[in-house]
């Protein structure tokens, strides 16, 4: 699949306001799709994360949850996350697969101020290249999902990758590869939809009558994509109801940075013909 | 022979402005390059961006301190009385160099004062946002994107006020800088710029 890694957006770049694909687009967009349902909590897609990604193994402390670490890090790109929450009378896992979801609108690009750290392809990919990262950080608080993680020793951020690797190849995720049930589906993003749907559909059946498709539209719909059994409780499942790629302030900063270069120049240009018009004043020296 | 010349400024008082100036231009550069992609080369300068954006927030602190400082050794006579606001108002004279319609200033001029305050308050939002993006894991994200946007800002203000300052203190009124450099200046420009200062205080 030659067209695979076609890139969409580079961070710092005018791709960032003119993805590439409106002016040539072509090639599959792939999407995850993690049925909440179906998950038995066995952690296997953290192992199997680790392990193809040759992330580094963190001890980890048991602070009272089936959870196996307390937080993401730049270690750990793939956590479950088993929060306990009552449902009526019974006691309910919210299970949230907590891992990048690889936005259509990324706001860790949109904030990132170095050229080609963070690069979207047209596959859905989103990606970092630690090469060009200057650990500034601003990826992390430009992500509505709070996922990326700084590494204090190599100054860098980092997240997951979608196995771009595997990916490229033709091949599924690793956590994909590895869930036992299918919980987590990989493939084109429009049969994923399809799919989600047919999913929906069968937990209503089931009685879940809230039963949903997260694919937010904040940021231009995600490559990783869930169906939750109870979408009307999006926060226990540590899911923002209306995330944004971009958040007030910094549509603001972009206005602001737009006005702000020309404001600089107008005030060269103005010192300019100030001097032009009135000259220097000079002292006169009595000797 | 020629005038003796005035004492302006002291040794410490020239040091901090510079510490303050060349520092602020550094940073300004360096902050550009994080706000304008095109502009991204400039923390080549400094090392690369990973290096630069190491020593920005390290430089800002000692920014900071001298803002902090100058703060200190200024703020007693920046303080504006009734001629600094008829100075306000004769504004477009001072600018047009029509001196006859200009009130006479002291050892700083109404629009001195003014940028040293505006220059405090620019220092304090550098200081308290930069302060929260160096070290982003203490800050959720709407307040870090919040400093973002102000930090932004100031630098806008701050650059301003540069372009203004240096075209002011350079060009624009000869014999201004030297005051900066070697702390005197002549008679002749105390005269002009600072009539009701000349001499009055040339012991400081």
């Amino acid at each position: 699949m030659p067209d695979s890694l076609a890139i969409k957006r580079v961070s710092a770049t005018s791709s960032a306001l003119i993805p590439l694909d409106s002016l040539r687009s072509g090639g599959p967009v792939y999407s995850k799709l993690v049925d909440i349902s179906k998950c038995i909590g066995c952690k296997g897609c953290e192992v199997a994360c680790k392990e193809w990604n040759d992330l580094k193994v963190e001890q980890t402390t048991n602070f009272g949850s089936f959870q196996s670490h307390q937080d993401l890090s730049s270690n750990t790109w793939l956590l479950m996350r088993f929060n306990e929450v009552e449902v009526g009378e019974d006691l309910s896992w919210m299970i949230k697969k907590d891992a990048c979801l690889h936005c259509e609108e990324p706001g860790c690009l949109f904030s990132c101020p170095a050229p080609g750290a963070i690069v979207q392809y047209q596959n859905g990919i989103v990606d970092f290249n630690q090469d060009n990262c200057i650990g500034c950080q601003y990826c992390v608080s430009g992500c509505p999902f709070d996922i990326p993680r700084f590494d204090k020793e190599t100054k860098t951020v980092a997240k997951c990758n979608m196995c771009i690797d595997r990916v490229e190849s033709g091949l599924e995720p690793a956590c994909v590869k590895t869930c036992p049930t299918n919980a987590i589906e990989w493939g084109i993003k429009d049969d994923m939809l399809a799919q989600a749907e047919k999913k929906v559909e069968r937990l209503n059946e089931r009685g879940y009558e809230h039963a949903a498709l997260y694919n937010p539209g904040g940021v231009g719909g995600t490559h990783m994509m869930y169906v939750v059994p109870h979408g009307d409780r999006l926060e226990d499942y540590s899911l923002p109801a209306h995330p944004s790629a971009s958040p007030g302030q910094l549509r603001g900063l972009n206005v602001l940075q737009r006005i702000g270069s020309y404001l600089l120049g107008f005030g060269v240009i103005s010192a300019f013909v100030h001097f032009l018009a009135v000259g220097p004043e000079t002292p006169e020296e009595t000797t | 022979m020629p005038t003796p010349l005035i004492h302006r400024f002291s040794l410490l008082e020239r040091l901090v402005h510079w510490v303050v100036g060349l520092t602020f231009v550094v940073l300004l550069g360096t902050g550009l390059a994080f706000a304008y992609p095109s502009l991204f080369w400039l923390t080549t300068l400094l090392g690369g961006g990973a290096a630069a954006r190491v020593l920005h927030p390290q430089i800002g602190a000692l920014f900071g301190v001298g803002i902090l400082v100058m703060f200190g050794l200024w703020v007693r006579d920046m303080f504006l009385d009734g001629q600094d606001r008829a100075w306000l108002g004769a504004i477009k004279h001072y600018a047009a160099h029509d001196r006859e319609k200009v009130p006479p200033a002291g050892k700083y001029n109404a629009g001195q004062k003014l940028f040293f305050w505006v220059q405090s308050i620019l220092g304090i939002v550098f200081v308290v946002t930069g302060g929260m993006l160096w070290f982003p894991e203490s800050f959720g994200a709407a307040w870090l994107n919040t400093a973002r946007l102000l930090h932004y800002a100031a630098t806008l203000g701050g650059g301003l006020f540069l372009i203004v300052h240096v075209y002011l203190g350079t060009v624009a009124y000869p014999g201004t800088a030297r005051g900066m450099i070697e702390g005197k200046v002549t008679p002749g420009w105390a005269k002009l710029h600072h009539p009701r200062w000349s001499g009055d205080r040339a012991d400081r």
